[in-house]
């Protein structure tokens, strides 16, 4: 039995890249444990949409949250509680459309998240739309005649908000991604894992991705270099692009308090307020 | 020389010439004296310019409304005067900046406030202070006492600011000393504005993280919870968007910790979608609304009862809701304190409904030493098949917090009882109705205190709600009027019981609402037959005066 698993029925298409994600998450997670982290320690949530579904494969505490907002949800919870590593899910359509102000934010605040983007192109679960990382051109129910808007690059974008640990992976090289996944997650600050994710009924990127896929030898030392990685679109580079350290916001705004243990007692409410009023 | 068992006190100017903190300062002055007051701050949404007048009214017993007619108006330009020579009391003395003002006003008392003020760094603001000068001495306070007393309530820069104060005096004590002598009372000192009450109330009630976006007439309970964080051991945050806040707030909520968020109608727009999410998830929220005039942006820092609809409706879908209006300042330090603790015990979204006036209006208050214990969050401590949503009878399913040995799922699906995502038919019903469930048990929790508080024994029937509650009070007072005043606190759900014994009787309804939300919402909660309704909707908070005269004609 995979005690990292649940009861519900897993209902991703055969082939979808999602497994892939799911796979290397969980075996991610089994190498933190082995490095000393505490499985109950790790908290996730999740946008909607296909990707999501990993919420409820996945045995883990945390929080089923709505479109575009777990980015959100993520930074309360790590702020409420800072011992919990928090991982965000979120959809191409969740983290650089409805919720691309929640990334902005979390990585110029620095917010110790971590956020795995399944960036698949297209809004599986409502059956194929383009989203804000799909070509141009691309032909979907809402752009019957071809999208003609050019795509976000992600990467660069979170670069620019001043992300400190920014990697790219592909489900298809697990092994990679799980690293990337690890890697991101002991990354005191925000970190963002942009995945490659085919998705195999409405943007099946498979041959393309295995085309162009390549692993990034050394994580680039400079910020301009960073960028450059981010950019090139002769081969797409996989693996981190940018680690840097720099305090994060809990540390800055509670330092050692954790608000959700340290709760302040009613005696000490009382005096306060009394205090306050003379 | 005339004992005023009232007296207000106006002072009017531009943005920039300090008048709100003069309006506070006063209020101290009456405070200081036992007086009771209650300060309104009339201001316009900008920074500098305009028009801004601070009206503070005060008594020897308690005193529930600024009132529109001054006794002492301290005009510091000359838009001041033409707004405020004809809103004076019988007896009421006009006092101009006569710098700013070049002609003679009949009957009035100018004096150079700016020219006395020139040769100090910020002149203007310091105005506000010259204001506080007249005051003191139309009222007879000793030169050495305003000395101190200037000292003591502008700390900075405070040599000058007495210096000048000083220079007001003396021009003006020939002219205005003793005009009035003020009835001393037995008032406790302690003001608070609703917005300060509030955050101590959420903070008295548990609050741990408060997070809000800044947005009038509600910025001020994030100012002031900000400004007291370290003290209070509370963690304050401002993020980039209301949607941000109470997604952030969700979140920290789930892990354990007390929050609470704060807005106006359009921030609180902006969070209705989580607002449902916390309703589903069954989170532990407080959300502070506090209303000015809309529809949109509307008028930002006038008052308004419009967003009645919009609190009871808070949120797509079923599930039951909580929402709560204070009638006073001291009633919003309880009630804040005590939705606090039912959003906790019965995981479901709360709102307490206000509106500038309360937010931003001053008072005194006499806050109780401790307030009584609410109801206990649930906690569930060891299951071994630990669900986050269990069924009981209640509907109330235990808590538990990670990190957890137990495995604790929250989740915006439909779901089942351990929030595994659900489309089956019975799972969906039976989560319909224990959150349905927890309607009935929270009603019968509200039936058990008081949810509706009463005022008067005889007379007509009059129901009203929130801050307008205080106009009725202050209005009837004023005229003597004898009346039966209602005043549901809690709007949801509902406090029909409340309203059994006065089925089939005739009332009228004051609110701050065009549309009459407040009256529809007694016709379908009520036995009661609204005969009329008296409403104001021009932003402005009712005049006492002006009410009374208002009642009496539908009495």
């Amino acid at each position: 039995m995979d005690d990292l698993g649940t009861y519900a029925e897993n209902t991703w298409c055969p082939g979808c890249g999602n497994f892939g994600i799911l796979n290397a998450f969980k075996k991610a997670v089994r190498r933190l444990e082995g490095e000393g982290v505490q499985r109950q320690d790790i908290a996730i949530t999740a946008g909607i949409g296909c990707h999501a579904k990993i919420f409820d494969y996945l045995n883990l505490s945390g929080f089923y949250s709505i479109h575009g907002r777990s980015m959100a949800t993520a930074q309360g919870m790590k702020l409420a509680n800072s011992r919990l590593k928090v991982v965000a899910f979120a959809g191409d359509g969740d983290a650089y459309g409805e919720g691309m102000a929640h990334m902005v934010f979390a990585a110029k605040r620095n917010a110790d998240i971590t956020v795995i983007v399944h960036n698949n192109g297209t809004y599986g679960l409502t059956t194929g739309q383009f989203t804000p990382t799909s070509v141009r051109g691309f032909k979907g129910p809402s752009t019957p005649h071809g999208s003609v808007e050019d795509p976000f690059n992600p990467l660069a974008m979170m670069l620019s908000a001043g992300a400190t640990f920014v990697a790219r992976g592909y489900p298809v090289k697990l092994d990679h991604l799980s690293d990337l996944f690890a890697r991101a997650i002991l990354h005191e600050g925000f970190s963002v894992v942009d995945v490659l994710q085919p998705c195999v009924t409405f943007n099946n990127t498979y041959q393309k991705y295995n085309e162009s896929v390549t692993e990034l030898e050394v994580i680039p030392d400079s910020f301009e270099d960073s960028m450059a990685a981010a950019r090139r679109t002769d081969r797409l580079l996989i693996g981190v692009l940018r680690d840097v350290s720099a305090s994060s916001f809990h540390r800055e705004v509670l330092g050692s308090n954790v608000p959700a243990e340290s709760r302040a007692s009613a005696a000490r409410r009382r005096e306060a307020i009394a205090a306050l009023l003379g | 020389m005339k004992d005023s068992e009232r007296f207000t006190f106006l002072v009017g100017g531009e943005a920039g010439h300090g008048v709100r903190t003069a309006g506070t300062v006063a209020s101290d002055l009456f405070g200081e004296a036992g007086r009771y007051v209650f300060q309104m701050d009339d201001y316009q949404s900008l920074i500098r310019g305009g028009h801004n007048f601070s009206v503070v009214s005060s008594s020897s017993s308690p005193i529930f409304s600024q009132y529109l007619k001054a006794d002492l108006a301290v005009a510091l330009d000359a838009r001041s005067v033409d707004l405020h020579r004809e809103h004076l009391s019988t007896d009421g003395v006009l006092v101009y900046n006569s710098d700013a003002v070049k002609q003679d006003i009949p009957g009035a008392v100018g004096l150079p406030l700016s020219e006395l003020a020139k040769g100090y760094s910020h002149a203007e603001l310091r105005l506000g202070v010259g204001s506080i000068s007249v005051l003191a001495t139309a009222t007879g306070m000793a030169r050495d006492a305003l000395a101190d007393f200037v000292a003591r309530k502008y700390q900075r820069d405070a040599e000058n600011n007495v210096a000048y104060a000083l220079s007001v005096y003396d021009v003006a004590v020939d002219k205005l000393s003793g005009r009035r002598q003020l009835k001393k009372g037995d008032a406790p000192a302690r003001t608070l504005t609703g917005n300060e009450a509030i955050g101590l109330g959420t903070y008295a009630g548990g609050l741990d993280m408060y997070f809000a976006y800044p947005m009038t007439p509600a910025s001020s309970v994030l100012h002031y919870l900000a400004a007291h964080a370290a003290e209070f051991g509370i963690t304050v945050v401002h993020p980039e968007s209301e949607i941000a806040v109470m997604n952030m707030a969700i979140g920290a909520a789930s892990v354990g910790a007390r929050t609470a968020v704060g807005s106006s109608g359009g921030g609180v727009a902006l969070m209705e979608e989580a607002m449902s999410l916390a309703g589903m998830s069954e989170t532990p929220i407080l959300c502070v609304l506090s209303s000015r005039p809309g529809p949109s942006t509307g008028v930002p820092t006038y008052t308004a009862q419009g967003d009645l609809s919009f609190a009871l409706n808070q949120g797509h879908g079923e599930f039951p809701r909580i929402v709560a209006s204070p009638g006073t300042v001291e009633e919003a330090y309880r009630l804040a304190a005590e939705l606090m603790a039912l959003t906790w015990a019965f995981q479901t979204p709360a709102i307490l409904l206000t509106e500038k006036h309360l937010s931003e209006s001053r008072m005194t208050v006499v806050l109780p030493d401790a307030l009584p214990d609410g109801p206990k969050p649930v906690m569930d401590e060891s299951s071994a098949e630990y669900g986050r949503y269990a069924d009981s009878e209640s509907g109330v399913s235990p808590m538990r917090f990670a990190p957890s040995s137990a495995v604790v799922k929250w989740t915006s699906y439909e779901h089942d009882e351990n929030g595994i995502t659900t489309e089956d038919p019975e799972s969906i019903s039976l989560m319909h109705e224990k959150r349905h469930r927890k309607r009935d048990s929270l009603v019968e929790h509200l039936r058990t205190r008081v949810s509706t508080n009463r005022f008067g024994k005889a007379g007509p029937l009059i129901v009203t709600y929130g801050s307008t509650t205080m106009s009725v009070r202050e209005a009837l007072a004023f005229a003597g009027l004898e009346a039966r005043v209602v005043q549901p606190v809690y709007l949801e759900p509902f406090p029909e019981w409340d309203f059994d014994d006065l089925a089939g009787e005739e009332a009228i309804v004051v609110e701050q609402s065009c549309d009459a939300q407040f009256a529809t919402l007694l016709r379908r909660r009520t036995g009661l037959r609204v005969v009329a309704s008296v409403l104001q909707y021009d932003g402005r908070p009712f005049d006492p005066e002006d009410l009374a005269k208002r009642l009496q004609e539908v009495f």
